[in-house]
Order: structure tokens, then sequence, then C-alpha cells
């Protein structure tokens, strides 16, 4: 696969690591966690396997291209809009996560509305640019940030005062039955795949993918998962662990660097962390918009000569982020991105019906062309 | 065309000028007839090549195909090159009806310069020169390569200046050489005068804050753009070339970075790229650290900051723009004053405002260093034009910050990387992660 490919599916893994799946995972210490966590790897590494599989087979069609020539429009145009207001809200829980986090831990005395602006403003510019070009952003971003993400897990892992007891302790509650929240928000961080309705554009290469590249995203995945879920523990012990808000800025404020500049590592994670959270919202966003180009032809909308056709989602996209914003407290973001999550569970798999739909109207389609 | 006429067609074109010389020599029933501009051409050349044969031939037919096999000899293909060429330093010799040019230019600036922008301790101290011909005799004599071409234009309605588009056949991008072209169609400037200017007016983004043409005047360096495929443009009477299209990595090459060993050159450009990220963000880092979270440094270091800041009656957005202010002030003084005075310049401002501000306690000591320390990692920027755009994206950080705090830092920063991707030079993307791959696209200069 290509490289570029794998950004997609780390970014979104990456990013909940801060935002609210670990305090839902947390808050489910007792009722069945950890086996939830097992199950969504199993689960998701499958999810990523046939949404791959699917988009390798049409290399460099986005989904509403192929939705276009296999479906009839009633169903089209609906449905693609809907794809977008879902890309929206995945932006805009992260987005919204931040802006309460920044607010929280960096800079108090900021009002809300001028830290989720600047944050809106930065993204949006970059939502219109060319898919590749995003792309390119992701890597040059990720590349100046995750080296010192991984130098956090580093000290993390390395620390003193992480007790391995308690982590055992907790590896313990596997016998539990499965949570369907804790699984829901576990599945959520393996579908920074589903990005691949747009981004496939990008991969016009017949790309393979097999139980190697598989095993790779798993064995990622299952370290992601473990280190967002243990290490809070290993720092904070494992009762009462559920009544913390943000338990990976808790679990990094515990963290020094003794010698540097920086002491505290909370800031140098909180810091790079936004460069994630801004992919993450890049990338969603992106998608969102490029949804909206195909449902409503913004490419052909002009006004005297100029095509403004694709600037039209803007002011709608800042003033819904910044009016939700408002109106949401830290304890109805987690309710409320604990039900989003919900949703994708059955969302998601159902899309494979809709897969095999398309391919089988394509194989017709190409049986006519032939004949 | 008729001999009589053309030569009434000449004189009236040049009607309003005195330096026209017109010469009519007669000896031995050979007759000829000169026109020429006396001061762009070498008399000494006249005088041996024509003049004296002139004399010593027996006929008019030897003369007239001993000029002929002059190398300078050219055919006349209409009026308007007739006219242009007498511009340009040719001679025109009538003969029998027929109209021979003859380049007899004389160019007193055809001496090759010494690098001054790009200086550097190994290779070449030799730079280009302000005469074009001379230029591509330079290139062409250190890049031995059949396939190396030269396409001329002339440009600047005013003016009419050579303008050379130079690149190696074999490896340069065909749709790149289409954009120039077309673009240079399009320029209808009045006056050129200078390489950077033309780059300018080839640029489709006038308003685009990142130079899409690198400058350069060491052939060395030309010859490494040429072959990697880029197109370079030269223009009469100037002595730097532009290279395109260009990638970001581009301006963070010196031509040193081949002449040292691995290691060396690794730490030169680990320096280099250290002075970039410092002389962007640090004023805008210490405008977010004291304004808005100072617990992000160590206690120690926070109560230092603070310390020194005790005091300063503004906040630190207008202490750096202050001080960084009278840095720019000074950069441009010492660029536009003469040689002599630009050391005063720099005691009176560097020395004495230094002290001055501080014991005033305008600015704080840490504000101090950190002003010079982001002057002098501006000057580890390799090629000049770089370090200007440098210094405006470092305005933008600072205003973003003091509005936003770090967090406006952090993004802003992210949003100039994104910007950079964003740029095209010709096609080709400004800023991206090249990897090695066995059908590499030979246009990036980056190895």
């Amino acid at each position: 696969m290509s490289r570029y490919y794998y950004y997609l599916i780390l970014i979104n893994m990456v990013a909940n690591v801060i935002a609210s799946v670990p305090a839902i995972l947390l808050h489910n210490h007792k009722n069945g966690s950890v086996s939830a966590m097992i199950l969504a790897v199993v689960a998701g590494t499958i999810l990523i396997t046939i949404y791959t599989r699917f988009f390798i087979a049409f290399p460099g069609i986005t989904l509403p291209d192929l939705l276009k020539k296999t479906t009839s429009k009633w169903f089209y145009n609906p449905f693609i809009f809907f794809l977008a207001l879902m890309w929206f809200v995945a932006g805009l829980i992260t987005l919204a996560t931040f802006s309460f986090l920044l607010i929280r831990f960096l800079t108090p005395e900021m009002p809300l509305f001028q830290i989720s602006l600047i944050i809106i403003l930065s993204v949006i510019f970059g939502c219109l640019m060319r898919t590749e070009r995003v792309l390119y952003t992701i890597e040059l971003i990720l590349l100046i940030v995750f080296p010192l993400i991984l130098y956090i897990f580093f000290k993390a892992y390395s620390n003193e005062s992480l007790e391995w007891d308690f982590v055992k302790e907790a590896a313990l509650y596997v016998n539990q039955f499965p949570n369907i929240h804790s699984f829901s928000s576990c599945f959520f961080l393996f579908l920074g795949v589903v990005n691949l309705f747009i981004f496939n554009r990008f991969f016009t290469k017949k790309q393979n993918f097999n139980w190697k590249h598989i095993t790779l995203i798993g064995f990622i995945s299952t370290l992601n998962l473990f280190t967002t879920y243990f290490i809070p523990i290993g720092f904070n012990g494992f009762e009462n662990i559920d009544e913390l808000v943000y338990p990976w800025i808790t679990t990094s404020d515990s963290l020094r660097m003794e010698f540097f500049m920086i002491e505290r590592l909370l800031f140098v994670f909180l810091l790079f962390y936004l460069g994630i959270a801004f992919l993450s919202i890049l990338i969603h966003w992106h998608v969102s918009f490029e949804f909206l180009k195909f449902v409503f032809n913004l490419e052909k909308i002009k006004f005297k000569g100029f095509k403004i056709g694709k600037y039209i989602p803007i002011p709608f996209f800042i003033g819904a982020s910044l009016l939700l914003i408002g109106k949401l407290n830290e304890y109805q973001l987690l309710r409320y991105s604990n039900f989003f999550y919900d949703t994708l569970i059955l969302f998601f798999p159902l899309l494979i019906i809709l897969f095999i739909f398309i391919k089988r109207r394509m194989k017709y389609a190409k049986q006519e062309k032939q004949n | 065309m008729s001999s009589l006429e053309t030569i009434n067609w000449i004189n009236e074109q040049f009607k309003n000028t005195n330096e026209l010389v017109q010469k009519n020599l007669e000896y031995e029933n050979k007759h000829i007839l000169l026109f020429y501009i006396k001061s762009l051409i070498n008399s000494e050349m006249l005088q041996k090549l024509i003049i004296k044969p002139f004399f010593e031939m027996s006929s008019e037919e030897q003369f007239n195909l001993y000029l002929q096999a002059l190398p300078q000899f050219q055919e006349v293909q209409s009026k308007e090159q007739v006219h242009l060429e007498i511009m340009n330093g040719n001679i025109l010799i009538v003969i029998q009806n027929e109209f021979y040019l003859l380049d007899f230019k004389l160019a007193k600036n055809d001496k090759v310069n010494s690098t001054s922008v790009e200086t550097t301790i190994h290779g070449s101290q030799l730079a280009l020169s302000d005469n074009l011909m001379t230029n591509i005799n330079v290139i062409r004599s250190n890049y031995h390569q059949a396939s190396l071409s030269v396409e001329y234009f002339v440009k600047g309605e005013v003016n009419q200046h050579k303008v050379a588009v130079i690149y190696d056949k074999e490896k340069v991008k065909n749709d790149v050489l289409d954009i120039i072209r077309k673009r240079l169609q399009k320029v209808d400037k009045q006056l050129i005068t200078s390489t950077t200017q033309l780059g300018n007016l080839i640029n489709d983004s006038r308003f685009s804050l990142f130079p899409q043409m690198i400058m350069t005047e060491r052939p060395d360096r030309i010859v490494y753009n040429l072959a990697g495929g880029k197109v370079i443009l030269l223009v009469d009477g100037n002595p730097q070339s532009i290279a395109t299209p260009v990638v970001f990595f581009d301006f963070m090459t010196t031509m040193e970075d081949n002449y040292h060993t691995l290691f060396i050159s690794l730490f030169l450009k680990i320096l280099r790229y250290a002075g970039l990220f410092l002389s962007l963000l640090l004023p805008a880092l210490y405008v977010g650290v004291t304004s808005f979270t100072p617990e992000l440094f160590r206690t120690e270091l926070a109560l230092t900051v603070a310390g020194s800041r005790v005091g300063v009656p503004f906040s630190s957005f207008i202490e750096v723009l202050f001080m960084l202010f009278f840095m720019e002030l000074l950069l441009e003084a010492s660029i536009r004053l003469p040689k002599a005075v630009s050391a005063t310049a720099t005691t009176v401002g560097g020395l004495i405002l230094g002290t001055a501000v501080t014991e005033a306690s305008l600015a704080s000591n840490i504000m101090v260093i950190i002003v010079s320390a982001v002057a002098i990692s501006t000057f580890v920027i390799p090629v000049n034009e770089m370090a200007f755009s440098i210094r405006v994206v470092r305005l933008l950080l600072i205003i973003i910050t003091s509005v936003f705090g770090l967090a406006g830092l952090v993004l802003g920063f992210f949003v100039l990387i994104m910007y950079l991707v964003n740029l095209d030079s010709f096609g080709e993307t400004y800023l991206k992660i090249y990897t090695l791959s066995k059908n590499r696209k030979t246009t990036e200069e980056k190895t």
C-alpha cells in the first residue's frame, strides 16, 4: 500500500487518544472495556480489510463517482448529503474537544469563541485544497509531530511511577461481557479507512493489500489501544479512574522532562496533539466539502465569471460549528459523541451491502461494455 | 528588395539619431556602403577586417566572397531585421546590391564578476557577467552536452532586451517549457531591466509570499539546475539568472553541500534548518510565552524571563514589534548605505541602541538577545529571496500569536506549511516530501 493510506488510518487512531475515546473506555473500566477492546480490534481490522479491498478494485474512483454510475438520483443525492453531514459532525467532535481542552489547560482566559475560531479558520483554508495536497500536508505535519508523540509514549513507558500492578488488575476484567459503548468508541478508531470514500481519488495506481499489511495495521492498532487504555490506569490507579474527564491530560502532566527548557510534558503533549487534531479535522472536513461538491454541483456555480461554488459551504461550516460549540458543554459533548460512535457501528458494516451492490453493477457495466 | 529603397528606408528609420554612420568606400572599381552606429561597434575590428582587406583585394567578387566567409557574417532576411541588428551593434554592408550584416558588437560589460550574493568557501569564486553572450559562453563551457538548447526572445517594448531561455532538451519537462514560452509571449512591459523583474512578470501569482523562481549568480549552480531538468532564464545586461521550476528545498541548499563530506554537510543542513525555525518562531514564541502561557517553561526560566521584563512598560507584543522594527530598519539601511558608512550604522544600531534600550528599560535583555539571534539566524538561509519571505512570515506569526496565544502560533505554523504545499511553481508542487523511486522525476534539485 501507498504510505499515504496508512496516514489516513493512523491519524484517526492517534487523534482519538486525546478525545473522548479514553474517557468512555475508562468510564466502563469495570463493565467490559477490555473485552470490548479485543473485540473491536478484530472487528475493526476486518472492516479495514473489506473497505480497502473494495476500493483497491476501483483505483482512483471516489465513492460518489461509483454511486453516480450505479444508483439512481433519489438515493444518490440524499445519501451523499447525509455522508457530508456525518463527516462534518466527526470533524466537529474533534474540534469541540480540542477547543475545550485548550481553554482548560493552555489559555484559560481566552473566550471559547476565539479559540475555536482560530482552529476553524486554519482548517477551512486547507479543506479547499486539492486532495493530493491535503495528503502532502498530512505527511509533512506528521513528520514534525510524530517523533514527539513517540517520545511522549517512550517517556510514559519508561517512567518509574507507572505501576504495572494497576495495569494487571485492569486486565483481569477481561472476563466481563463487552460493553457496547466501549466497543463503539474503540471501533471508531478504525474508521480512518472510510476516508477512502474521497481519498481513493489519489490512489490511482493499483495497490496490493495482503495479510502483511493487515497484520501491520492490527499490530499498530493494538499497541495504540493498549497505550490509550492502560497507561492512564498505570499512572492514576484503577479505582476511580472513571472520574477523570481528560485521563490523558492528567497522565501527561505527571511526566517531567527534568533537564529541558520545558519541564512539564503536558505542554508538549497539548501543542503537538493540536497538530494531530488539526489533521483529523482537516481530513474529515475535506471529505465533507468534497461530498457537498458532488451533491450541489458546486463547481458549476458562478458569480460574475468567478467560480465561487466551492466557497459557499465555508460560512455554513464556520457558523454551524461556532453555534454548536457555544451551546455544548463538556458533559453533553461526551454523551453526544458516545451516541455518534454508537450509530457508526451499525452504519459502516451496513454499507458493505451497498458495496456488494455497487460491485455487481460495475461488473455488469463492464461486461456490457465488452459486449 | 531594391537597394536604393532599402537604404532610404534605413535612413528614414534612423533620422532621429545622429549616431548612424554612413560610409561610402570606393577604390579601383570596388564600391561598398557601410552603415553602423559608431558607439556600438568595435572600430578596431572594423578597420582590420573590413576596411584594410577592402583596399588590398583585387576585385569586388573576391571581397564579396571574403565577407561571406567571415564568422560574423549574417544573411539579411527582412528590413526589420536590419533595423534591429544595427541597433544591436551590427554593421550593414551594401555590396553589388546585396545586403550583409556583420556582428562587430563592442561589449565593455563582458568581464566575469566574482560572487557577491552567494559566496562560498569551496568551489568557483566566479559568477556571471553582465553580458548575455559571455554568460552563455560560461554556461556552455561548464556544461558540455549537445542537448543544451538556447532560445532567444526580445522583451521590453522600449529597451528591447534580449532574453535567453536555456535548458537541456533531454531532461527538461516539456509542459514547463510550454508554460514559460506562453507566459513570455504575454509579457508586455515597457522596460525590462533585470532577470528577477522578468521572473515576477512571468509568475502568475503576483501576491505570492514565496519566490517561485530561484535567483542565482553561480555558474556551478546553473549547471546543477540544468542537469536537474530546470529551465534557466537570462536577461542581457544582468549578472543574475533565474531557474524554474523550484521546490522549497532548493532554497535551503547551497552548492557547498555537495563539496563537503557527508557529515559536515549534514551538520550544516541541520544548522540551516534550525536557523530557519528559530528565525520564524522565536519572536512569536516569546510573545506567546510571556503574555499567554508563562507556565510553559520550567520555573527558573519563567522567572528569569519575567525578571528581565521588570520595568518594561509595554506588553510583549509591542516590545517584540518595536525591536524587530529597528532590526529590519538596520538591515535595510546596511544594504543601501555606502560601504564606508555601513560599519557605523551597525555599531550605532546594534551596540549602542541595544544597550541603551535595555538600560532605558524599553525592552528586556532577553528581548535583545532574541532579536539578535533572529537576525543572525535569518542570514543562515542560503538564498536571499527566501530570507525576505521568512522576514514577512515572521511578522504574520507574531500577529497571530498575539491574538490567539500559543495555539495560534502552532496553528499558524501549520497553515504556513499548508500554504507552501498548496503553492505551485510552474506545475510543480512547492513543498512535499520527495522519496527516491525508480521512475523519479528529474525536476527537483534535491537528491
